[in-house]
């Protein structure tokens, strides 16, 4: 019987999540090629590349050796250019034609600029690639006027390493709150006290309408507000996801491919995974596009698991996101937006600490904190939270509990059992092993 | 393999795990960076001490985008501090609780059951812990409960 041939396009947390979890089950018994336009590397980390905490080699996830133990045949520094779901074969953009038995879609998201002239000027950055993280890096000065436009959660995850480096920074946001897909106003206005009281400008509802050259700085000009002068421009203003080279493939997508409970899209032998897959929201069990770190690393591995031949159905991602600035930890898991559920929510008088719990009957489905990080309760209650989400286990009399103490999460969490239900909980229905244990037979 | 396996009826809250929990990991006599954490119930008049049960999932593991976190050959899932970047992506997915993040290293810690020799059993007055062979449970969950009662009011005359 001919072997298996498993095409994966991008080698980022999806795709290499796929190719580790095949080779869990399989052992080496099918052909591998992975195509990926960068050597693959962990978006999550850059930030600390950034910061000066670890070197770049940190930041890379499948060394050559890596890739060779799995049986990788690798084609880096190569983009699929066009699939061809009829004939199963993908063509890649220096026209090396790939014939596939099964093809995962993992090719990610693209960072975005605000639609404004001079935004793709000289010097303006983005920080979404390592080439580009490359960029950032070589413009820290200390005491250079930095201004990020955008304050969503990729903004968030680099502002302690450029304050590490001593700069001036100004945030502008178009929105008229902070992390606006990540925390309620209520939140993002605690938070924005916190970076100002820190010595960080903060701008939202800010209009950008143009980027000018101003001598060796760049001039942001604004409808109805103040200039602002800039050594550095870093555009955080959102990313799309990578699905132009699909267009006529017959791949079925809504605001990514749209793939059931084995990652499988409407095409039986081709699967999709991370940001491009629209799957099931674990809470609202609608197709959602996450965009997310966890929910790239589990499509990942249930797709390479329905790849290798284990027929698995995912129970659905849950939308989490967790950000720490200057010693303020911000969290949000499930529904924390939704506008139907029953909420309960909380601050401390005596520090920056919020609470909110979002509710369906006695079932949490969503929940969002806020508070200093040296706080013990806060790292504790982070993870809870997302056990109390995740089974949506029916809290009872506890939830009146909480309701009384939104700051005191434990109690709950233990009386209510969540432990019992989560012990038999596994991905891929059986324990999970390191990657760096796998290897082939 | 060897669990940690807890009776919560004989824990006496004497804090004596924390205190050695910390020392082992740490260095320093600080409940705050212990990674078995007592709870009281039933007004302060019952404890019960709560860490990682090392699940089969390992929620933590999988999370690390630089593959941070290991299998120790006594079956713990072990943060290595020199592959650890701090993104605290572990503290996020552990719907434990039980995976924690140390500002001042910048490093997730969790309990790596002191490389077979837990330093929280050995502490143990009363044998509410012990390091045994035995099948991973929810050994709080029914305690808790039960001894929650008043607490929540359903029992008249207690807060």
């Amino acid at each position: 019987m001919a072997r298996t041939r498993h095409v994966i396009v991008g080698g980022g947390t999806a795709g290499m999540n796929a190719i580790t979890t095949i080779r869990q089950y399989d052992r080496g018994a099918s052909d591998i090629m992975l195509v990926s336009a960068e050597r693959p590397y962990a978006r999550m980390v850059l930030p600390y590349y950034l910061k000066g905490s670890i070197s770049e080699s940190h930041v890379y996830t499948a060394s050559p050796s890596r890739l060779s133990a799995l049986h990788v045949e690798a084609y880096l520094g190569r983009r699929a250019a066009r699939l061809d779901t009829q004939a199963s074969t993908l063509t890649l953009d220096d026209d090396t034609v790939l014939p596939y038995d099964n093809l995962l879609i993992a090719t990610g998201s693209s960072p975005v600029r605000a639609p404004v002239p001079g935004a793709d000027g000289q010097g303006i950055h983005s920080f979404w690639t390592l080439e580009q993280a490359q960029g950032v890096v070589r413009q820290m000065r200390p005491g250079s006027a930095v201004a990020m436009v955008g304050a969503g959660f990729i903004a968030f995850t680099i502002l302690n390493a450029l304050l590490s480096h001593g700069v001036k920074l100004s945030v502008v946001e178009i929105a008229p709150q902070i992390l606006p897909r990540m925390i309620d106003q209520q939140g993002a206005e605690m938070v924005a006290q916190w970076l100002r009281d820190r010595g960080v400008a903060i701008r939202t509802s800010a209009r950008l309408q143009a980027i000018e050259d101003a001598g060796s700085q760049k001039r942001l000009r604004f409808e109805g507000d103040a200039d602002l002068l800039a050594d550095c421009v870093i555009m955080a203003t959102g990313i799309r996801t990578n699905l132009g080279w699909l267009d006529g493939s017959g791949v079925a997508i809504n605001r990514g491919i749209l793939v059931d409970a084995q990652q499988r899209s409407n095409i039986p032998n081709v699967y999709a995974a991370g940001d491009v897959a629209e799957g099931k929201d674990l809470i609202s069990g609608q197709p959602a596009v996450h965009a997310i770190e966890p929910t790239a690393m589990e499509h990942g591995r249930v797709a390479g698991a329905n790849m290798a031949g284990q027929p698995l159905a995912y129970r659905g991602s849950l939308l989490m996101n967790i950000v720490e600035v200057l010693g303020l930890e911000i969290a949000s898991f499930g529904a924390w937006d939704s506008s139907t559920a029953e909420v309960f929510s909380a601050t401390r008088p005596d520090r920056p600490a919020y609470r909110k719990l979002l509710w369906q009957g006695d079932r949490l489905i969503g929940a969002m904190l806020l508070g200093p990080e040296k706080d013990v309760w806060t790292s504790n209650d982070v993870g809870m939270l997302k056990g109390l989400v995740q089974t949506g286990s029916r809290l009872g009399d506890w939830k009146g509990y909480l309701q009384r103490n939104l700051f005191d999460i434990k109690r709950a969490y233990i009386a209510s059992g969540i432990t019992a239900r989560l012990l038999p909980q596994t991905v891929l229905g059986s324990p999970s092993v390191p990657a760096g244990t796998v290897a082939v037979a | 393999m060897k669990v940690l396996r807890i009776t919560p009826e004989r824990c006496t809250g004497c804090m004596r795990c924390e205190l050695a929990c910390s020392y082992m990991q740490t260095g320093t006599f600080q409940p705050a960076k212990s990674v078995i954490r007592i709870s009281p119930f039933e007004a302060h008049t019952s404890y019960a001490p709560y860490t990682c049960t090392q699940c089969a999932e390992a929620w933590c593991l999988v999370a690390c985008p630089v593959e941070a976190i290991t299998i120790s050959p006594v079956g713990a899932k072990v943060v290595q501090d020199d592959m650890c970047v701090g993104c605290k992506l572990c503290t996020i997915a552990c719907p434990y609780g039980t995976i924690f993040y140390n500002p001042d290293t910048e490093k997730a810690f969790k309990c790596n059951l002191c490389e077979g020799n837990p330093a929280c059993a050995e502490a143990c007055p009363t044998a509410a812990i012990e390091y045994v062979e035995a099948q991973t449970t929810d050994w709080l969950g029914d305690f808790a409960a039960t001894r929650s009662a008043g607490r929540l009011g359903l029992l008249p005359g207690q807060a």
